[in-house]
């Protein structure tokens, strides 16, 4: 029994005394809760007196023991800078809006978040200390389902469980695709970060068709058709007329969206899901060169995921079952370990879909491609029942899932991503892989890394798990991040999202003009700056 | 299907009007009924602990305010619940309903 032990009971009592007070808290930095830097304590008091006035006073989290879940993150923070001043939770729009008013009155940075889970890039927690988290979870109506079109509109709480939940209850013939932790995740944060899942509908910002958006000053907007009087096409058809302003709220501090309108997948008649398996690091050259012109006609049509044995070993082991020693794990460790368990050094999972006539007629050609690659080519004749094919079975078909959360145990609950893109090109790819480990075993860290292959680019999502309780590997796994965006920037290689620890330095590699563009258009919209501040390196 | 065809009517009628005054609204949104436990343990908790991934905690008789504690703050590699999406009435109830559960012999620890 790893679980609970006597320490984490020890430890549990230690914070159960100090949530009885929050004199516990000696200074602002050992809790959870730090006020805003150019506010004095009486004005925040008055602030969050009105925000109560708004919400109700069950709904305004402002002392230590209240805010104490959304200070909770697994990404490093050796210097005590993404610690929230608390929170407040509208359940409606309206109240959205006198927030708002609120906010510009006394300049109160708010910070906002969906469903608060972003894994790997701090959770709920805030670009910078002092900011009160705008918790929309309680917005979490699933507006409308239009059944003929299979579109969605739903507000920022609504889980990927409330929605499979909804479809199932209505015996609704639709697919989710879902992030790896969809249970307990909104489809309006993921696709409002960029997020992907892991069907032909990967693509969530793609699949994105409408929003709802408060600006700063309370104007309620919609985009695309919804602003159209009488409108029934919102959900329909993207683009609107004139410009095409869906972007800028997304990765973005520019309004808070409050609905949001996304496609979902008929399900199809017949789904086949595969795992290719090489046994080399050195592999992953050619699988990329092997899948590319299968991702950019569509034969393939999912978001394939190339696995590294490392991670996926993480997600049901933990380190000490291999390796004791604080130097990074030895790819020859990895592969035994991999090897008993039915996994090679790269695993890629893709799926085939439509009928059986249509997957027969393409199976033979991916099957000859992958071969030829040196892969093994694996069905769930062969791997049915194991349980990362099971996995990738159950992502690749809309299913809910939490196991590639069990990576977080690996070191002790430490996990920051770092999430270069490559193009779908093999040796950039290898040259990606190899800078990365470099850098990982410097620090002692393992190689433990998804690749999300698009339609021409990958998604490199390397994970850095260190142990979140010890300071010093903190530090340590704060230092490799920034090393690994510098030098990977330095190769033109930069992020397609980052944690709140790193968002000015990978803003700062996208170049002056880009991030005056940002500062104007923040300076148009949000004047008073309340709004997410530092959100993607924008003030 | 049109859960709240309402609040969609009243928003585009805000919006026809431009700038929206942001006046504090009177009614506070009234909080959703409880989930019972068995419900919160199946669609969060059980995704992980036996799964797998996370401990199992069923037929261990936690004491409720050791769960209530680390659910709200999160424990090493779990995330942390708020009442917004755990409300305190539901962490009462799941936290003593661990406290009495059975251990479920279909569950394996990590």
């Amino acid at each position: 029994m790893t679980g609970v032990t006597r320490r984490d009971l020890i430890r549990t009592g230690a914070v159960g005394a100090a949530l009885m007070g929050s004199s516990a808290f000696a200074s602002p930095l050992d809790g959870p809760r730090q006020l805003p830097a150019h506010l004095d304590k009486g004005v925040f008091a008055a602030a969050v007196a009105e925000l109560r006035a708004v919400v109700g006073a069950d709904w305004v989290f402002a002392d230590p023991e209240s805010t104490l879940p959304y200070a909770k993150s697994s990404t490093p923070d050796p210097r005590h800078e993404h610690v929230p001043s608390g929170a407040v939770a509208p359940g409606t729009v309206e109240e959205v809006q006198a927030i708002l008013k609120i906010a510009n009155h006394y300049k109160l940075p708010l910070w906002t978040v969906s469903t608060g889970k972003n894994m790997g890039y701090g959770c709920a927690t805030p670009a910078s200390s002092g900011q009160m988290i705008l918790d929309l979870k309680r917005m979490n109506r699933i507006i409308h389902i239009d059944a003929e079109l299979g579109t969605a509109l739903v507000e920022p709480g609504v889980t990927y469980q409330d929605l499979h939940d909804y479809l199932e209850a209505n015996n609704l013939p639709f697919w989710l695709d879902v992030p790896t932790v969809g249970p307990i995740v909104s489809p309006v944060g993921n696709t409002l970060e960029r997020g992907v899942g892991y069907t032909p509908y990967g693509d969530h910002f793609f699949m994105q068709c409408g929003m709802e958006v408060v600006l700063a000053d309370g104007t309620l907007v919609r985009t695309g058709m919804g602003s159209v009087q009488n409108s029934t096409t919102w959900q329909a058809f993207k683009w609107g007329y004139g410009p095409y302003v869906d972007g800028i709220f997304t990765q973005s501090n520019f309004g808070v969206v409050t609905k949001l309108g996304f496609w979902l997948m008929p399900k199809p008649p017949a789904f086949k899901p595969f795992m290719v398996r090489h046994n080399a690091m050195g592999d992953v050259a050619k699988i990329v060169d092997a899948m590319r012109p299968f991702r950019m006609s569509n034969l393939i049509p999912n978001v394939v995921l190339m696995m590294g044995a490392a991670y996926q070993i993480a997600m049901f082991h933990r380190r000490e079952e291999l390796w004791d020693k604080p130097e990074s794990i030895p790819e020859e460790v990895v592969r035994s370990f991999a090897r008993k368990h039915g996994l090679g050094m790269w695993n890629t999972y893709f799926a085939l879909y439509g009928t059986d006539e249509i997957i027969a007629a393409i199976e033979p050609i991916v099957r000859r491609a992958f071969e030829a690659s040196g892969g093994e080519v694996l069905t769930e004749k062969e791997m049915g029942g194991n349980l990362w094919f099971e996995h990738h079975k159950n992502l690749m078909s809309g299913q809910l899932t939490l196991e590639e959360k069990g990576i977080m145990r690996w070191r002790g609950g430490g996990m920051v991503c770092f999430a270069p893109v490559a193009p779908a090109k093999g040796i950039e790819t290898q040259q990606q892989t190899e800078l990365a480990k470099e850098i990982l075993g410097r620090y002692g860290f393992d190689y433990s890394v998804a690749y999300a292959i698009g339609g021409r680019e990958l998604h490199h999502l390397i994970f850095i798990q260190y142990d979140k309780e010890d300071p010093a590997e903190e530090k340590k796994a704060d230092d490799c991040i920034r090393e690994m965006i510098t030098r990977f920037g330095a190769r033109g290689w930069a992020s397609y999202r980052t944690g709140v620890n790193t968002m000015d330095l990978v803003a700062q590699q996208y170049g002056e003009a880009n991030r005056a563009l940002n500062a104007r258009l923040k300076q148009a919209l949000d004047p008073n700056h309340i709004l997410s501040p530092g959100k993607q390196g924008i003030a | 299907m049109h859960g709240r065809a309402g609040s969609v009517r009243l928003a585009g009628a805000l919006f026809a009007l431009g700038v929206v005054s942001g006046a504090p609204v009177s009614a506070e949104t009234p909080a959703p009924p409880p989930r019972p436990p068995e419900a919160v343990y199946a669609k969060t908790c059980g995704y992980c602990h036996g799964q797998h991934v996370a401990p199992v905690i069923r037929g261990r008789a936690i004491p409720a305010e050791m769960t209530q504690a680390i659910v709200r703050r999160g424990q090493r590699a779990m995330p942390a619940f708020r009442p917004t999406e755990i409300s305190n009435a539901e962490l009462k109830a799941l936290a003593l309903w661990l406290k009495a559960s059975k251990a479920d012999p279909k569950e394996h620890d990590q």
